[in-house]
């Protein structure tokens, strides 16, 4: 499984992505159940979310959803810090329009 | 049957009874919940009148990413042994302060709400907001940022968007959503500089100095008086803010922005406060909260019409034409004409 995290806004307005493939972890079903329960729980637009709140878009093998601080269920707040903790760090190309 | 439930704030009181009594089930339920608002209005309302003084509670998450947490803090208490606790506090009655004894504005929403503040929200979290009621601030990861209660003007920004969210409720993306970030800023500065005693020509006009873990290149976040010269390092990129119009940055995240293209009106009030000269939050501040509060300021207001209202607030409070005209010239400096 291919899981891959946004997380922009935030006070200082900064975006960070990060991928993480499941294929090569032994927690791996552990992280499957996350994922499914992560995108089971998320939106399928942005939300407004609150002012400085961080904004995340998860995807998991291609499906995309949306989630937003404070508002995060467990399962996407344990997934989000582990893909952004753990994950490969992906390159944002600031100030480009379509920024994902 | 059409769902007469569906529609039981448009139908008027009198219908519903008619239809309840003729034994209309969705009628009946929308008549028992209408019954149910009113109590639960009416137990709303009726508790004592806030205080008409500052009230401060300061509450620790201890880690877990849930809000509001175990008071920790009370009004009145004496310091506690955590620095966290102490700086929110402190940073919530600096805040306080401006707003009332400069612009008489009681608390936040302008009838002395309570000031909350949670702090150690989440783990390493790296972030401050205002959850639309209360301060919610994490501690940073310690390798990109420190503490979120480490700025005075980090708080002043946050409850900021209070202010703005009781007053001209600017819509959160695009630039309104700069302007709404922008007044958060220009605030920020202006409880720091307030409770410093800075002039305008003092004040460094930085926004989190102090927030950057150690070994960042870098400042602070933002820098109104150089906006995109805050920071540069290998981790935390370059300071993305533009201080001009013609550097607009268009984006689809972070709501098209907001934290970037903010950078141009906070550089316009910069250069109107220096301009003017004396303490920033006279005049100046004066103008920017006139234009916030004026209730002129449609939500969706874009950086022209925000920079109209300034000068029509400069007018109307300042027989001098010079002030206004000195807001004309800060606007068309970063590439706004008012005119
Ligand atoms: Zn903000």
């Amino acid at each position: 499984m291919r899981i891959q995290v946004t997380r922009t806004g935030g006070l200082a307005g900064r975006t960070q992505r990060a991928g993480l493939d499941t294929a090569d972890r032994s927690d791996a079903p552990h992280v499957h159940a996350l994922a499914r329960e992560a995108v089971a729980g998320g939106l399928r637009a942005p939300s407004y979310g609150v002012p400085d709140g961080f904004h995340y878009e998860i995807t998991v093998d291609g499906r995309t959803v949306y989630c937003a601080d404070p508002k995060l269920t467990d399962s996407q707040h344990e997934l989000v810090s582990l893909v952004l903790r753990e994950g490969t760090a992906q390159p944002v190309q600031r100030g480009l329009a379509g920024g994902n | 049957m059409r769902p007469v439930a569906h529609y039981c704030t448009i139908i008027p009181p009198y219908v519903l009874d008619q239809l309840a009594e003729q034994g209309h089930e969705p009628a009946q339920r929308s008549l028992a919940l209408d019954l149910a608002h009113r109590a639960a209005r009416l137990q709303a309302i009726a508790p004592t009148p806030p205080a008409h003084h500052l009230t401060r509670t300061i509450r620790d998450a201890h880690h877990l990413q849930q809000a509001p947490g175990k008071p920790v803090r009370l009004e009145g208490r004496p310091p506690a042994r955590d620095g966290s606790v102490n700086r929110a506090y402190d940073g919530l009655g600096a805040t306080f302060a401006l707003y009332e004894n400069i612009y008489s504005r009681n608390s936040i929403d302008g009838n002395w709400l309570p000031l909350d503040a949670t702090i150690h929200y989440g783990q390493h979290y790296d972030n401050a907001f205002w959850d639309g009621s209360q301060m919610v601030f994490g501690d940073g990861d310690n390798v990109i940022f420190t503490d979120f209660t480490a700025s005075v003007d980090v708080i002043g920004h946050e409850l900021t968007h209070g202010v703005t969210q009781y007053t001209a409720a600017l819509d959160y993306h695009d630039q309104p959503g700069a302007l709404n970030e922008s007044v958060s800023d220009v605030f920020g500065s202006l409880v720091k500089q307030y409770a410093l005693g800075q002039s305008a020509a003092a004040a460094d006009w930085l926004i989190g100095a102090g927030l950057l873990a150690h070994g960042v290149q870098g400042v602070a976040l933002r820098s109104m008086k150089a906006p995109g010269t805050a920071y540069d390092d290998p981790r935390l990129g370059k300071d993305p803010q533009p201080a001009h119009l013609n550097d607009y940055v268009d984006t689809s995240d972070d709501q098209g922005g907001v934290h970037i293209n903010s950078g141009i009106p906070n550089h316009a009030f910069y250069l109107l406060a220096t301009a003017l000269g004396g303490n920033a939050w006279e005049r100046a501040g004066q103008i920017w909260y006139d234009t916030l509060t004026g209730g002129r300021l449609t939500h969706d207001a874009d950086f022209t019409a925000f920079a109209k209202a300034t000068v029509a607030a400069a007018k109307a409070r300042y027989q001098d034409e010079s002030v206004a005209n000195t807001v004309t010239a800060a606007w068309s400096q970063v590439g706004i004409s008012t005119t």
